[in-house]
């Protein structure tokens, strides 16, 4: 069973029906009970980082996932600000306190001095910084789908398996054991978001 | 690199899809949600869907199209039409939108636009521009489909679109629309150059070099166009790979 | 107007882009599939998908079939190299000419295996051929989506999941590389097949006399009903290095078939290329107007790339076999119930740039098939 966690923020029609596309038993939820019985859990989501964690506290969310996924090692995937929340601060809109999860913090991109648009709107490709089980048997030239305008400067460069460049080189995708995260929106990127999709249901702690 | 983006709009009356010429007389041209998916099929970066339906009982077709549409096709889309109240685009986001164009919503009321920003986030609001020359020959923003003016500059417009937390614009130029004779560049320029978020170029494209020209000459971020799929033998591969050839860095083949 | 340095289609090709030298992509893709993959490994990837549907159920798979050179390949190798029970489905798109058709009687007879033929009502046909024309410039949207979609209705409704086709697309075009690992399934449909156009689109284009049960045929079925019979649509050509003109021999020798004289290609060096359909010369017809290039071009393409022509051959058979009007136009015409001035008019609204057309009514006149006079569709405008 795959939860995707309802917090009331995010494009959830789209993620679940990416993974139903791919043969997964998916719920929609915000009931901790239904992240408790998932063996895959996802958190997507659009929008401000402070509104964000607000949404998780006021539903309790943040504790049950801490648990399931801090204490329990269950497979996670953070999409776009599911994958900034899991930082420790947010500088979006003031300073606020992430999940802490991994370390950094997200802030502003820097177009340095560039004559970039913002937000990063697009497809873009991007660079493997390391082998991980999220990227298998994908091209290497596979573009895939931006929107943000912040993103999550790791503190530890490990954490990083893929980046993209706009401006600055920016964090793609992270893992740190058990947990996995996109800025990108896999649930957009056709089929090389598919198959990604697809590699997290396969992997195991 | 960031690629630019192809998207293809597909206008829909009371469920089916159509194709207009300056806003007027219009043409059946398929089903929405089997067409999304020959787009989707051929590799586009996005789709627009834009609602003129003018009936209030035959406004729900959209809801169930968007939601087929985002079942079987994983790109973003972008949808449009009548949307003025903060559930309206709430439901239109929960049925599988990723972004909602507002238009003559956004100038009847401008903090309509802040709203949605606030609450779901400004990439998920796209200002929605119609303009043409007005009787005087001065360009103005019209809303109803082309039939209230409403006194404002398009380029005026889209600062200020810019500075209530819009995401995105869609600049659509009502006089060139339908009509197969290239963007309006001129203010298509001057938009792009005015505003620090990212415009699509929407109206008038007849050949794949128009896309070309949107991008380069006129500074668009993204490139939309209806007729030319429909009516001509066109196809987006051409358009890609004609982009390509000119040098602009597109997606690579899905 | 430009073309491939190497072979000899132009520009003006769905999908065509060129490398610095000028090559095209299909060209480069038929080189990597003479020089980059190991067919013993494919070959065995076959054996395996073919070891896992044997036997079960009461057929091994369909075989979708034409009577063309491709499927009668497909079938007498499934059936004899690979010894398939496969139920053979043949899509009839109401145009298939006398010998074709006896042809596939002698060859369905000689090789066995159960055979469904499926032909749609030819009054819906008929308004299908004219909106297609009229829409994308092409006649045969109908029979393109028969023949992919049908069979597809059979394997679900019969519950065999197993589908080979013939060549992949990749032999021809660039849809799709040598790389890529083709799926002959909706996702081609909708990109490469069915002209950007499906059944539900077509239903509104149409007036109400024809309804979307009437275009079931051509409707691709449900995902999830393809998902539940576990169904898998692959090319043939994927797996086994695809000759045309060895093939065509190897059916000749084996089966008897014959091949037949088609508009605009000399018969001797080509005997066995596109003789299933009447209306074949008209499609070519159409192309040549748009794309100022026809089927000449395309096998003549097809021969250099298998190095069996040079290309100044090639150039000298497109002077001397393109630009006919051809005689089958006459029968088309009154079939649709249009005269000569609307059809061109029509045709030349789909011109691909940078081509263009010379003036279509100073076109001689190709010669009439022996056969024209035979053909079924007479039946209907008598």
């Amino acid at each position: 069973m795959v939860t995707i966690v309802n917090y009331g923020l995010g494009n959830l029609f789209s993620v679940a029906k990416a993974f139903e596309m791919i043969g997964a038993d998916v719920t929609v939820s915000s009931n901790p009970k239904d992240i408790e019985s998932a063996d895959h859990i996802v958190m997507p989501g659009v929008g401000a980082f402070g509104n964000g964690m607000m949404f998780l506290k006021e539903k309790g969310l943040d504790t049950v996932l801490t648990e399931q996924v801090i204490e329990k090692k269950k497979p996670f995937l953070g999409i776009c600000l599911g994958l900034q929340l899991l930082a420790e601060i947010g500088e979006e809109h003031g300073a606020h306190e992430g999940l802490g999860w991994i370390e950094g913090k997200v802030r502003t991109i820097d177009t340095k001095g560039e004559d970039l648009k913002i937000p990063h709107v697009g497809w873009n490709n991007l660079v493997v910084t390391q082998d991980n089980p999220l990227l298998t048997d994908i091209n290497s030239n596979a573009d895939f789908y931006f929107v943000h305008s912040y993103q999550l400067e790791c503190t530890n460069p490990n954490d990083r398996i893929a980046t993209t460049t706009y401006g600055e080189t920016i964090t793609a995708a992270i893992w740190h054991e058990n947990i996995f995260a996109t800025q990108f929106h896999p649930e957009k990127s056709q089929d090389a978001g598919l198959k990604l999709l697809e590699n997290f249901l396969s992997y195991t702690h | 690199m960031l690629k630019v983006r192809l998207i293809p709009t597909l206008l829909l009356l009371d469920g089916r899809m159509i194709k207009t010429k300056q806003f007027g007389e219009y043409r059946d041209v398929g089903n929405p949600r089997t067409v999304a998916k020959v787009y989707d099929a051929q590799g586009v970066d996005e789709l627009i869907f834009l609602d003129i339906t003018a009936s209030e009982e035959n406004r729900h077709f959209v809801f169930d199209i968007i939601a087929a549409v985002a079942e079987e096709c994983f790109i973003p889309l972008t949808v449009g039409g009548g949307i003025r109240t903060l559930e309206q685009a709430r439901e239109m986001l929960a049925h599988g939108a990723d972004k909602v164009a507002i238009n003559t919503a956004a100038i009847e009321h401008p903090k309509f636009i802040t709203e949605i920003a606030n609450k779901f986030g400004n990439s998920t609001v796209v200002v929605s521009i119609d303009y043409k020359k007005n009787t005087e020959g001065k360009n103005e923003v019209f809303t109803h489909r082309g039939t209230e003016p409403t006194g404002l500059d398009p380029v005026e417009w889209a600062k200020e679109a810019e500075s209530l937390g819009a995401g995105e614009i869609l600049l659509t130029c009502i006089d060139r629309e339908g009509m197969m004779n290239g963007y309006d560049l001129e203010v298509l320029k001057q938009v792009t150059s005015a505003v620090t978020i990212p415009v699509t170029a929407s109206g008038g494209v007849g050949t794949i070099q128009d896309l070309v020209d949107g991008i380069v000459e006129g500074g668009a971020s993204a490139v939309s166009a209806a007729s030319i799929f429909h009516f001509t033998d066109q196809s987006i591969f051409k358009a890609h790979s004609h982009m390509k050839e000119k040098g602009l860095s597109v997606r690579k083949k899905a | 107007m430009r073309r491939c340095t190497k072979c000899v289609v132009p520009e003006t090709q769905d999908m065509i882009s060129f490398d610095e030298q000028g090559v095209c992509a299909t060209c480069q893709q038929i080189e990597y599939k003479h020089e980059k993959i190991d067919w013993k490994e494919r070959r065995k990837e076959f054996e395996e998908i073919l070891e896992q549907h044997r036997g079960k159920g009461a057929y091994d798979c369909i075989i979708p079939f034409s009577g063309g050179k491709d499927s009668t390949y497909t079938a007498w190798s499934l059936i004899r190299e690979f010894n398939l029970k496969p139920l053979i489905v043949s899509f009839d798109h109401g145009f298939y000419r006398p010998k074709m058709l006896q042809d596939t009687e002698r060859v369905v007879k000689k090789l066995g295996g159960d055979f469904l033929r499926f032909k749609s009502d030819w009054q819906v046909v008929k308004k299908l051929m004219k909106e297609s024309l009229i829409r994308k410039g092409d006649i045969m949207w109908h029979s393109h989506c028969g023949i992919y979609a049908f069979p597809m209705h059979v394997a679900v409704k019969f519950k065999i999941p197993l589908i080979i086709w013939g060549e992949p697309t990749s032999e021809y075009v660039s849809y799709y590389s040598y790389e890529e690992n083709e799926q002959v399934d909706e996702k081609r449909f909708n990109r490469v097949v069915n002209l950007g156009i499906n059944a539900e689109d077509m239903v509104g284009m149409l007036d109400d006399s024809v309804t979307l049960r009437d275009l079931e045929p051509y409707t691709y079925p449900k995902l999830k009903d393809l998902r539940d019979i576990g169904y898998r649509s692959i090319c043939q050509g994927t797996y086994i290095p695809w000759d045309t003109k060895k093939q065509s021999e190897i059916i000749r020798d084996e089966l008897g078939w014959t091949g037949d004289q088609v508009e605009g290609i000399p018969f001797e060096r080509y005997w066995y290329e596109k003789v299933e359909d009447g209306f074949q010369g008209v499609q070519d017809y159409l192309k040549w107007l748009k794309r100022g290039w026809s089927r000449m071009t395309h096998l003549a393409s097809i021969d250099i790339r298998n190095g069996r022509m040079t290309r100044e051959e090639g150039m000298a058979m497109i002077e001397k076999y393109e630009g006919f009007r051809p005689a089958s136009l006459d029968v088309f015409l009154k079939a649709i119930d249009m005269d000569d001035e609307e059809f061109h008019e029509i045709a030349l609204k789909h011109v691909v740039s940078p081509h263009v057309p010379p003036d279509w009514r100073k076109l001689p006149r190709g010669p009439e098939l022996p056969d024209q006079k035979d053909w079924t569709i007479n039946i209907d405008l008598e």
